[in-house]
């Protein structure tokens, strides 16, 4: 009923120079809203949503793409450099929607359910942690003990290359652990890369000895970040310093940068995964989620599609993985838990497996719902905690309440609510994915 | 009465009995032989040196004295594994399903059991228990913990799994997946607003943690002692009870043959007017009981408890399963026992068999590469049939 | 010499024989049934044809080559197409791209043509999109190519199966039980289908069917199989009369089809 209603209203409004108003409208409102209001959660969320309006709205493509620019690069820059906490939720949308979108290639198109996604993400994070730190010279010495004045082994710039050297090393890494386990069942399969990733997270946490590769639960830093010209800084805020209100960082830049690397890694897969979808790769990877008896009948090798697809998901954790290294200049194990994985997982089941729109709606809604509202629940909480506050009639104090309840930490909760709730009441997805229309001219007709 | 005996099918009493006799000593005699090997090789190399400079013990000797206690500790936990994995394997005989929430039945039963414990010992009961008594409160927990796991498992596979039947196989793992993340929170969540902390202890209370000692062997200047604790005995005693019972159940009463018919062919157990729906909770009600007793054994065993602890046992019973080749119930037996016993060794000896290098922090890993090795190489198992697809 | 030639072909399941010492050869450009009652091992035999099942024994000749141990779409490469009992489309896929699949050993794109729509990958495309469009109506699907395969009737998506089988363009083509559920309108129409793709497209095709009406009715020959053993061979005349196969299949059979006449 309600749907049907919201449904009916959308297509009125839908119209002609409507739909164009309305898109500039959510645009304008949301981006006056937060440069008044800074520090509101909900206005932010205004501003996040005006890209779900630009998508359901039918404008021109023209319109769509110099919309999209300039929300993603010019506007949303500036709100993240008047206030770093968006900044810090918009890095972890970009970074986890590259990363849902990497898994969404094999879950969603090929239909191998990886449990172990994030540890291609830890393979490429830790390439680039061990070669761009000071690690390498600290092979010999038991995590603390190294003398303070080690070298860095590569310089900073060399994370350009790692980021190709990262798609290589775990696609390879992929297709190692795809060749022995791509040959069975389903259900098998999803275990089995459960067990690789706690394998991965159990070796980072163990390597520091006999050779201390991984310096073990404390993790590697400082890790390297490549240089940033000066005057990029300068620039940035000659040109915005009005609209931001005061001069940004370098620090500042530098999460605006990788924001922007995040950005375009997101691009390259998008492209790579549509190319690839709307072609005999793809329509072999959809034929084998399908049904795999029908499509090898086809003349489908499986193992070989299977592992395509798994090489290519990994390839892109394993870029994020450099990105993330670099970005952070700090990984420790504890970033690459199966709850890790099981978050990307969500994301994409939530957006809906195979769809590209879908899976970027699914990690921008969990990681706000994680970063935003379960954070906010906790500080909420703990104002009620040092208030005299009680509740009503059952007369229990706030402040009585357990230090131990943070809902800034019941992320299981919401990950295993929402992939229970989608699978029972909608298994495709908040935007399913749809198949393209094709136009045929038979000629002779 | 006699009438009554002459209907107990003894053959199913002491076939499983048999079984777990034959699967225990033959999986200690193979590891204790692998061991004293390797032992014995390596003792004139560094490896041996090195321990020999650090506790002036020959590896040999260093590998006897520790023996008898890594047996039973590698059965202890072989048995309980068993008892997880007879839950995995019978879900997935019936529906071919992985019920990736069965390690947090698992957890909420040793939740339960201990939380009766804790309340039991805060009211000063379980501090002035006779021994008798002790005994009784301990079984009250199991039954305890096993009536809510039971009921747990039932209640999900209502809730989560059923409106999923039919969908493709993904679907219903998934929803299994969120069920299993969901009860970790919510068993946290209870914890935090009830006790205010979710790490729990088992008090101690009773004899469970006093050693019979058989005797003692003289071993050079060292001396190698017999014995076992009360708890280990416990723990196989109560895994060996269920099991048994377990088997008797499935392979020798009315609904038992309906379980397997279920198992067999889902639609003509239909038709012959087996009430398939009811089956099928049955049997997660009979691996919930069977998780959440050996939730409260693995609390006693190794008394600190946490939301995750269903966590690693729960993946490990599943490879136990499917080492043992999963839907066969006599497999997971083999399989727990088996991968207990490997585990143990490994996290035991490995430390000092690679100086250092890679020792029991590895242990858990360790269970994930024989499952890969498995899969690859037998994937129906050790006792599995080879099941063709249907085309 | 034949297109297929098969020799003491054998399957075992668990110490039963599914198939047993069958020998069979098929000569290029005929159709040809197989029969017998349920569980005689029909589709096991499709099945081990098609590398589904690994043969236990025997030798499968097929266009001079050997097939055993090969895997399934290694043997579909080498030309053989079939379709199953229980139609197998992929579902949640549209018509066009169902058939496109079937074209998939056909397809050159390389993953640079493809990622950068390169000419070669264009005009590639657009080739097999006509050519799928065309095989739609041949097998007399309406415009119906942006559907997605599981909304379409029965009888539309028996014939999807078949345009996707003829999308690779198999040497052989195997149909399994391809009149089942069929009125008798469709199952006219359907026997006329497969008389013009051979005669138009030269593909050889062995059918399993339990409709008597299109087995004698299509037939160049009959092979007959009971427990798993082939029993006769000939054409429809011979195979009427064979008093083995009375026996075992077409006393049961005849009564059986009369009866299904009546109700409908």
């Amino acid at each position: 009923m309600i749907s049907s209603f919201f449904k009916e209203l959308f297509n009125r409004v839908n119209r002609g120079y409507w739909s164009y108003l309305i898109v500039i409208g959510h645009i304008v409102a949301g981006s006056f809203l937060v440069y008044t209001q800074p520090r509101s959660n909900l206005a932010f969320l205004v501003l996040m949503t005006s890209f779900m309006s630009l998508y359901f709205f039918t404008t021109s493509l023209r319109f769509k793409l110099i919309a999209a620019v300039i929300l993603a690069l010019v506007i949303i820059p500036i709100v993240g450099a008047r206030n770093i906490f968006y900044l810090e939720v918009i890095f972890q949308i970009s970074v986890f929607a590259a990363l849902a979108l990497g898994l969404n290639i094999v879950v969603g198109f090929a239909g191998l359910l990886d449990l172990g996604y994030v540890a291609f993400y830890a393979v490429g994070a830790y390439l680039w942690a061990f070669f761009g730190s000071q690690q390498f010279y600290m092979l010999h010495y038991a995590p603390g003990t190294a003398p303070a004045a080690l070298p860095f082994f590569l310089p900073g710039d060399a994370f350009y290359m790692f980021l190709v050297v990262g798609v290589i090393i775990a696609g390879l890494t992929g297709i190692l652990l795809g060749l022995p386990v791509l040959r069975l069942r389903g259900d098998y399969l999803a275990i089995v890369t459960l067990g690789f990733g706690e394998v991965i997270r159990v070796l980072a946490n163990n390597l520091d000895k006999p050779l201390n590769f991984t310096n073990g639960p404390q993790g590697i830093t400082p890790i390297q970040r490549p240089t940033m010209p000066d005057f990029a800084v300068d620039w940035f805020n000659s040109v915005f310093g009005g609209v931001v209100g005061h001069n940004v960082s370098a620090a500042v830049m530098y999460n605006l940068m990788f924001y922007m690397f995040a950005l375009a890694v997101i691009i390259v897969i998008i492209f790579v995964t549509r190319r690839l979808d709307d072609s005999k790769i793809g329509r072999a990877w959809t034929a084998v989620r399908e049904d795999e008896t029908a499509a090898i009948a086809q003349g489908i090798p499986l193992v070989k599609m299977k592992l395509a697809a798994f090489a290519v998901g990994a390839s892109f954790a394993g870029v994020m993985g450099v990105l993330l290294a670099a970005s952070r200049t700090f990984i420790s194990p504890e970033s690459f838990s199966f709850m890790q994985s099981i978050g990307v997982l969500t994301m994409v089941i939530l957006g809906g497996a195979g769809s590209i729109p879908g899976v970027i709606l699914g990690a921008a809604t969990v990681t706000i719902l994680n970063l935003q509202v379960l954070q906010g629940f906790s500080l909420y909480l703990n104002e009620l905690r040092q208030s005299d506050a009680v509740i009503p009639i059952i007369n229990f104090a706030w402040k009585d309440l357990s230090n131990q309840l943070d809902p800034a930490k019941y992320q299981r909760l919401l990950f295993g609510l929402i992939l229970v709730l989608m699978m029972i009441f909608r298994p495709a997805g908040l935007i399913p994915a749809a198949r393209r229309k094709r136009k045929i001219d038979l000629e002779e007709n | 009465m006699i009438r009554f005996l002459k209907r107990i099918n003894v053959y199913e009493l002491v076939r499983p009995v048999g079984q777990m006799v034959l699967f225990s000593l033959g999986s200690a005699a193979f590891m204790s032989a692998i061991a004293i090997s390797l032992a014995l090789a390596l003792d004139g190399t560094a490896v041996g040196a090195s321990l020999m400079d650090k506790y002036n013990v020959s590896l040999y000797t260093y590998t006897m004295l520790n023996l008898p206690q890594v047996i039973i500790d590698g059965l202890t936990i072989g048995f309980v594994y068993a008892a997880i994995a007879l839950g995995y394997t019978m879900v997935y005989g019936v529906l071919e399903f992985i019920n990736f929430a069965h390690s947090e039945i698992f957890a909420v039963g040793a939740f339960v059991g201990v939380e009766l414990l804790i309340a039991l010992d805060g009211m000063g009961i379980l501090a002035g228990a006779s021994l008798g008594m002790a005994y009784a409160y301990l079984i009250l927990a199991i039954i305890l913990g096993m009536m809510a796991a039971g009921g747990l498992a039932v209640a999900v596979e209502r809730v989560a799994y059923r409106p999923l039947r039919g969908a493709s196989r993904l679907v219903p793992l998934i929803s299994a997946i969120g069920v299993s993340f969901l009860l970790q929170d919510v068993i946290r969540l209870v914890e935090s607003l009830t006790s205010g902390q979710f790490n729990r202890i088992m008090p101690t209370f009773g004899n469970f943690d006093s050693r019979i000692v058989f005797g003692k062997i003289a071993m050079g200047t060292s001396k190698l002692t017999l014995g076992i604790s009360v708890k280990s005995i416990i723990v196989i005693g109560s895994a060996v009870l269920m099991l048994v019972g377990l088997n008797y159940l499935v392979n020798a009463t009315r609904v038992g043959k309906a379980i397997r018919a279920v198992a067999q062919d889902r639609p003509t157990a239909s038709l012959m007017g087996i009430n398939v729906n009811r089956i099928i909770s049955l049997t997660f009600l009979v691996g919930g009981l069977l998780g959440g007793a050996a939730g409260v054994l693995y609390a006693l065993k190794f008394t600190r408890i946490d939301p995750f602890v269903g966590f690693f046992p729960g993946l490990k019973a599943f490879t136990a399963a499917v080492l043992g080749g999963i839907g066969n119930m006599t497999g997971a037996l083999l399989g727990g026992i088996v991968l207990g016993m490997l585990e143990t060794f490994a996290g035991s000896y490995m430390g000092v068999f690679t100086m250092g290098a890679a020792g029991s922090e590895y242990k858990d890993i360790f269970a994930f590469s024989i499952l890969i090795l498995v899969l690859i190489f037998r994937p129906q198992g050790l006792m599995g049939k080879h099941v063709m697809q249907k085309a | 010499m034949a297109l297929l030639e098969i020799n003491n072909m054998t399957k075992v399941f668990g110490g039963l024989k599914a198939i047993s010492d069958v020998t069979f050869s098929l000569e290029k450009g005929r159709i040809v049934s197989i029969i017998g009652p349920n569980g005689a091992g029909k589709t096991t035999f499709f099945n081990t044809l098609t590398g589904i099942y690994k043969p236990d024994g025997g030798t499968i000749k097929f266009n001079g080559k050997s097939l055993v141990g090969l895997r399934p779409d290694q043997i579909a490469a080498c030309g053989i197409a079939r379709t199953f009992q229980n139609i197998r489309l992929f579902p949640d896929m549209t018509v066009i791209e169902n058939i496109l699949v079937g074209m998939h050993i056909h397809f050159k794109q390389s993953p640079i043509q493809t990622l950068f729509r390169l000419p070669g990958f264009k005009k590639e495309e657009a080739e097999a999109e006509k050519k799928a469009a065309r095989l739609m109506q041949y097998v007399g699907l309406k415009r119906v190519e942006n559907e997605l395969a599981k909304n379409l009737p029965y009888g539309a998506q028996r014939r999807l199966e078949i345009a996707r089988a003829l999308a690779a363009e198999p040497l052989l083509l195997l149909l399994d039980e391809p009149a089942a559920g069929m009125n008798p309108q469709e199952t006219e129409d359907i026997i006329r289908l497969f008389r013009h793709i051979k005669t138009d497209l030269g593909i050889t095709i062995l059918l399993i069917e339990h409709d008597m009406r299109v087995v004698m009715n299509i037939s160049e020959d009959i092979c007959v199989m009971d427990y798993g053993e082939k029993i006769a061979e000939g054409t429809p005349q011979q195979i009427r009369a064979n008093t083995r196969v009375i026996e075992a299949y077409l006393g049961r059979g005849a009564v059986a089809g009369q009866h299904e006449e009546k109700m409908q």
